[in-house]
């Protein structure tokens, strides 16, 4: 039979060859897995063939037909449907004018209202996402914004689609979502259509493709049907050699309270919240999208409109912490979720990206800051937390996501930070830099910080945590110890709120 | 891989002496040009003439400059020079003040106008590119209201200021202007108050993450884009010999011009100081340049609106990725 998509000898570098003889082939009707460390070359794959990137050498066939697209439009016409990592999204267009962009449905010259929100509707509710079609992206949490995003893949034809490519749909997502997307795709997988995942669920990967291919360093290492494969063959065909193994939980002794957080609450976090995470502990948030985890963590970092109640850190003397910057200064750190839009300095070096939060305390606006200094403090962090990159000089844009978020791990190194706020810490990083930041997590608490994680992946928490804190529609439903949890009581206590009101799941106001 | 990362920190360190040295060199080669094809143009009367109009534009400059690192933008400028100049004409004149007394309360008066537009746009969160247009009109009509609309001769004294210092052949305005750019450089690049704002231009929710209070800075530059205008209006002043209420009209575009020329981003975090001086620099020998050559003010016009585009052009393809 022919494949849907042949990719032959395909090669393709920038500085450095990034994809080396890559072939593979996804049959009609089959859902493709593709999987590898970031920067082993996904992207760059998925963008040739989307037509976003040409390709150097090699060449694609489409239903046997060579195929060449020189743009993403040529690439459409051809029925190749992308949901990308980096959402495509138009912040100040509706949902409905953003999953229609590429196709909006006109009466004479006009849009057609009508017919522009009924078939968004359509596509929206296939996707399980529950938001006004005239709402504008820009108000979307990140989950609703991926939702759009695939609603958006999802809107061509199913005549003409031929090929989806899926990066990373479900990073964003809580797990019933991410069930939902799943069932969908083996539907229109079995309606013909040819699917490539993208992941690094790896066991989603295994429970949702029928084949899957194995980047590592742009080549193709391992490609086999997911029947008789486990996640640990997926990690060594990544990783080759040089996987860390996962550190054993040792118990810590927990030392005193050092964060108290009373009766806090925001504008985006409007029910009262009181918790307290002692020194020596990691406590993690669970919750489904839109559970309010990251606006809490905002409010306790002294972020968001309208704040009250109170956030406590104890050391030699109390303070109170009402701004970020009074928070930085008493050696809070904030990891926030968005990695590019909320922590990065785009386009700057790694070194101003390193000492960045640290220059405060050099003693006032005008101190100096001394080139050879800087580079010298920001080698040393960037060596200590195996940050991949040419020298401190190099641009933070050209890091991969993994390598990016350890720079800001290397940002609050720098302050020595002992009370630590993340949120998804390990979104869309790979598997290696995901194992090197929970060993490094581990080892700010055997040194005392206490830290509060949030993260939509159930395994990272309970791989992580002395303490699991459950969030449902902005109220904790439960706490449990280590111990205590289940998968099944967590997920239950997550849900709790939406039990009543089970139309409203998923929806922020 | 070892000799990879040095190869790259040297091709990193070269690039960022390559961002002004290619402005130099694009500079020299506009100089050449003109010193070829006009007769008198590298004579100490061209030059002298190029060089007592680069102050005010000058300090001018290195305000917008900081601005537009902080991600913001001020097109009260040209108006602040005006009424700082007005100022200065009717303490001087009218009220009798010591002149050097005058010059500081003119300082004063544009450091006011930037303080408002500061607060305006950094605690009351206005968008600064409406509260800066707000200021060029308001600050225009204060500078007609102080002079009466008027010309107001001020005299000898003030013009010393102008005038080259025998047997160095600059002026103390010029000489001051330059130490500006010095210490405006070093500050953008080498002071806490300079990274932060960088950071801030480059992504101001992850600079309040980093616990940079963002209000302060985004005031700061803006008052000293204020004062700076201030001085620029008593160097105009002291180059007319007079406070012109019409003074500076449209300077606000040319200290833009000469900020992009010189590799300022307008959406923030990028930019240098030294770089904007050389803008201003190119944009003086142009028009002199073009003057000379006998090319009307249209057609001046034009070629130096091509120039800023052109430049523009250069810096994406420079910083292409």
């Amino acid at each position: 039979m022919t494949p849907r998509l042949a990719i032959e000898s395909l090669c393709k570098r920038f500085a450095a060859p990034v994809l080396r003889d890559v072939s593979m082939a996804v049959a009609p009707g089959s859902i493709h897995g593709l999987v590898g460390e970031n920067g082993a070359g996904k992207s760059t794959l998925i963008n040739i063939v989307s037509g976003l990137l040409p390709a150097d050498s090699g060449s694609l066939r489409l239903n046997g037909a060579s195929y060449r697209p020189g743009s993403r439009r040529q690439a459409l016409d051809h029925g190749i449907a992308l949901a990308a990592q980096e959402m495509s999204l138009i912040d100040t267009l509706t949902v409905a004018e953003n999953i229609l962009l590429a196709n909006l449905p006109q009466h004479k010259l006009a849009i057609d209202r009508e017919r522009l929100i009924e078939r968004s509707l359509l596509l929206m509710n296939r996707v399980d996402l529950r938001v006004s079609p005239q709402a504008a992206v820009a108000e979307l949490t990140l989950a609703e914004r991926q939702l759009v995003e695939l609603a958006k893949a999802l809107s061509m034809p199913e005549s003409a689609c031929k090929l989806l490519i899926l990066d990373e749909p479900t990073s964003a997502l809580t797990s019933p979502q991410a069930d939902r997307l799943h069932s969908l795709l083996t539907e229109r997988a079995a309606q013909g259509l040819s699917i490539i995942y993208v992941s690094h669920r790896l066991d989603d990967v295994l429970s949702v493709c029928d084949e899957v291919s194995v980047l590592r360093d742009g080549q193709i290492v391992l490609t086999a049907p997911t029947s008789g494969l486990g996640a640990e063959d997926l990690i060594h065909a990544m990783c080759g050699e040089e996987l860390l193994a996962d550190d054993a939980i040792a118990a810590s002794p927990r030392g005193p309270i050092r964060l108290r957080v009373e009766a806090l609450s925001s504008a985006e976090f409007p029910e009262p919240i009181s918790l307290q995470c002692h020194s020596g502990e990691i406590v993690g948030i669970a919750g489904l999208a839109g559970a309010g985890r990251s606006e809490l963590l905002h409010a306790i970092f002294g972020l968001g409109e309208r704040r009250s109640g109170k956030v406590l850190l104890s050391g030699e003397a109390e303070v109170s912490i009402d701004s970020p910057s009074t928070a930085v200064r008493h050696g809070m750190a904030m990891i926030a979720e968005d990695r590019k839009a909320q922590g990065l300095f785009g386009g700057k070096s790694l070194a101003m990206n390193t000492t960045i939060a640290g220059l405060g305390r050099l003693g006032g606006a005008l101190a100096a800051v001394l080139p050879r200094r800087e580079l010298d403090v920001s080698e040393r962090l960037l060596q200590k937390l195996k940050v991949k990159s040419e020298g401190p000089r190099q641009d933070i844009d050209r890091l991969s996501g993994g390598n990016q978020q350890k720079v800001l791990f290397a940002r609050w190194l720098q302050t020595e930070a002992d009370v630590w706020l993340l949120d998804e810490p390990t979104r869309g990083v790979d598997i290696g830099a995901k194992l090197a930041i929970h060993q490094q997590l581990r080892r700010l608490r055997d040194q005392g910080a206490a830290i509060l994680i949030v993260s939509s992946e159930l395994e990272e928490l309970t791989a992580l945590c002395d303490r699991i804190l459950v969030l449902s529609a902005r109220r904790v439903a439960a706490c449990y110890e280590r111990g205590q949890w289940s998968k099944e009581l967590l997920l239950d206590a997550a849900f709790s709120q939406f039990k009543n009101s089970q139309s409203h799941a998923g929806a922020s106001t | 891989m070892r000799q990879h990362s040095t190869a790259a920190g040297i091709v990193a360190r070269f690039s960022l002496v390559f961002e002004e040295l290619f402005i130099f060199i694009a500079l020299l080669c506009l100089v050449a040009f003109f010193a070829l094809s006009a007769d008198n143009f590298l004579t100490t009367g061209t030059l002298s003439a190029i060089l007592s109009q680069l102050p005010a534009l000058t300090v001018v400059t290195i305000g917008m400059t900081l601005v537009l690192v902080s991600g913001g933008i001020d097109l009260s400028v040209g108006s602040v020079v005006a009424l700082s100049s007005a100022v200065v004409g009717l303490l001087y004149t009218v009220f009798g003040l010591p002149l050097p007394l005058a010059a500081l309360l003119g300082i004063l008066a544009g450091g006011c106008a930037g303080l408002v537009n500061g607060l305006l746009g950094s605690y009351l969160r206005l968008p600064i590119f409406i509260v800066t247009l707000g200021m060029l009109e308001a600050g225009r009509g204060l500078a007609y209201l102080v002079t009466g609309s008027q010309t107001m001769y001020i005299g000898p004294d003030i013009q010393s200021m102008a005038l080259p210092i025998p047997g160095l052949g600059v002026s103390p305005a010029f000489l001051l202007a330059l130490a500006l750019v010095i210490v405006a450089q070093l500050t953008l690049t080498r002071t806490v108050f300079g990274r932060y704002v960088i950071a801030i231009g480059s992504n101001e929710t992850a600079a309040k993450i980093s616990g940079i209070r963002t209000e302060p800075y985004l005031c700061a530059v803006l008052v000293i884009s204020g004062l700076l205008a201030g001085l620029g209006g008593l160097m105009n002043a002291a180059y007319l010999g007079a406070s012109d209420p019409n003074a500076a009209l449209g300077l606000e575009l040319s200290a833009i011009a000469a900020a992009v020329i010189g590799g300022t981003s307008l959406m923030g975090g990028r930019g240098s100081i030294v770089g904007a001086f050389l803008g201003v620099l190119i944009i003086a020998v142009l028009q002199n340049g073009l003057a000379q050559l006998g090319v009307s003010e249209p057609v001046k016009r034009l070629i130096t609106g091509l120039v800023i585009i052109l430049a523009v052009l250069l810096d994406r393809w420079r910083s292409r990725p």
